[in-house]
């Protein structure tokens, strides 16, 4: 009997840890891979002709056409700048700089990718303040400045697509201008 | 006691174990990837799909950026070395050959010196010997990519600087040629 429990001991550590484990590391890249700055992730080799064994696990569970290296890099945030899950309940604020690249866009997706508003909004597309940075809003009801309308209920990630940036490219120092995700008022 | 533990400690090490099955086993048994997504959209080679509204689309299955616009094509390299031509806008576009595991083979922007004209060639090691050896006739000017295998995607993103053109943009993608060169 003993042996049996020691036995069922062993099998449940050794799935948990093994699937639980794999599944931990190909979420956002918590473990390998991934390049985290506050609320934004990237797996930096996914536009690698040779990725580690962890992004090549990654590709073929997303299912996604990866950016190439040279065409740029897509951060993606599932919660805000205090670690909360973003939701459609709240209006967040988007504050800060974005790294050195040719344009970039910002879209709110479902879970599947699907983008759940009309539009996201693009470097050229936005008003700044003198300081060149951004203040972006992303609610459901109308909100000042640049407005990002989502819709629907649940939660939802953010993607920031860096289009021809130097981030990464060994020649850039700003790796860490990342904008904040800030949560002002949820209904 | 000790006992309980020991064997704790063994699941941990099995565990360990099955973590590295599970990410080395993955590509290969992934049963909806890159290569199952695009043999649905694009179930013969040299064909043509676009992705011009992607806001509007129910579904995004390749997690594109919506924003922008898009022409992705299948090539048989079996069939001859493949060529993808286009003459684009000159606002930002960009070009990504994919192996069938997803891998980017080859990705460059027009910003790289390109212009307008999207002539490239992608050829297999073998066409890649051939090529070296002057057996192959190609254009001068031709992009030349080597590819591992015969199988391959490519994808064209265009941006269009603001909504009024998406439809222009989008015509000039349907444009795209995706063919094998004779040899």
């Amino acid at each position: 009997m003993r042996f049996l429990l020691n036995l069922v001991l062993l099998l449940v550590v050794a799935l948990g840890t093994g699937f639980g484990l794999s599944w931990y590391a190909l979420s956002d890249g918590r473990l390998f891979g991934a390049y985290q700055s506050g609320p934004w992730s990237t797996w930096l080799r996914s536009g690698a002709p040779d990725p580690d064994p962890y992004t090549r696990a990654y590709l073929a569970r997303t299912g996604a056409l990866q950016l190439g290296l040279s065409e740029g890099i897509q951060l993606i945030a599932n919660s805000d700048s205090d670690g909360k899950p973003l939701s459609r309940d709240c209006r967040y604020r988007i504050d800060g700089s974005t790294p050195t690249a040719t344009f970039w866009t910002l879209v709110p997706v479902a879970a599947d990718g699907s983008p759940i508003g009309q539009s996201g909004v693009s470097s050229s597309q936005i008003a700044r303040a003198n300081d060149g940075s951004i203040q972006i809003y992303v609610s459901r009801g109308l909100a000042p400045y640049n407005w990002i309308e989502i819709a629907g209920e649940g939660s939802f990630t953010l993607v920031l697509t860096l289009y021809d940036t130097t981030l990464f490219s060994g020649i850039s120092s700003n790796r860490t201008t990342m904008p904040s995700i800030i949560r002002e008022a949820c209904a | 006691m000790t006992r309980s533990l020991l064997y704790a400690l063994g699941g941990l090490l099995l565990g360990l174990l099955i973590h590295l099955v599970v990410i080395l086993t993955l590509p290969a048994l992934a049963q909806d990837g890159v290569a199952a997504r695009v043999d649905t959209v694009l179930p013969d080679a040299n064909r043509t799909v676009l992705f011009g509204d992607l806001h509007t689309d129910d579904a995004n299955p390749f997690r594109l950026d919506p924003d922008l616009t898009y022409a992705l094509c299948k090539l048989n390299l079996k069939q001859g070395p493949g060529e993808v031509v286009a003459t684009l806008p000159t606002s930002f576009w960009s070009v990504a050959v994919y192996g069938r595991d997803g891998t980017v083979i080859y990705s460059t922007t027009n910003r790289d010196g390109i212009g307008q004209s999207l002539d490239m060639g992608i050829f297999d090691p073998g066409q890649t010997r051939l090529l070296a050896e002057q057996k192959i006739d190609i254009n001068a000017g031709l992009l030349i990519v080597e590819a591992p295998s015969d199988e391959v995607f490519v994808l064209v993103r265009l941006a269009p600087p603001q909504a009024a053109v998406r439809a222009r943009y989008q015509a000039d993608l349907a444009r795209l040629n995706c063919h094998n060169i004779k040899i």
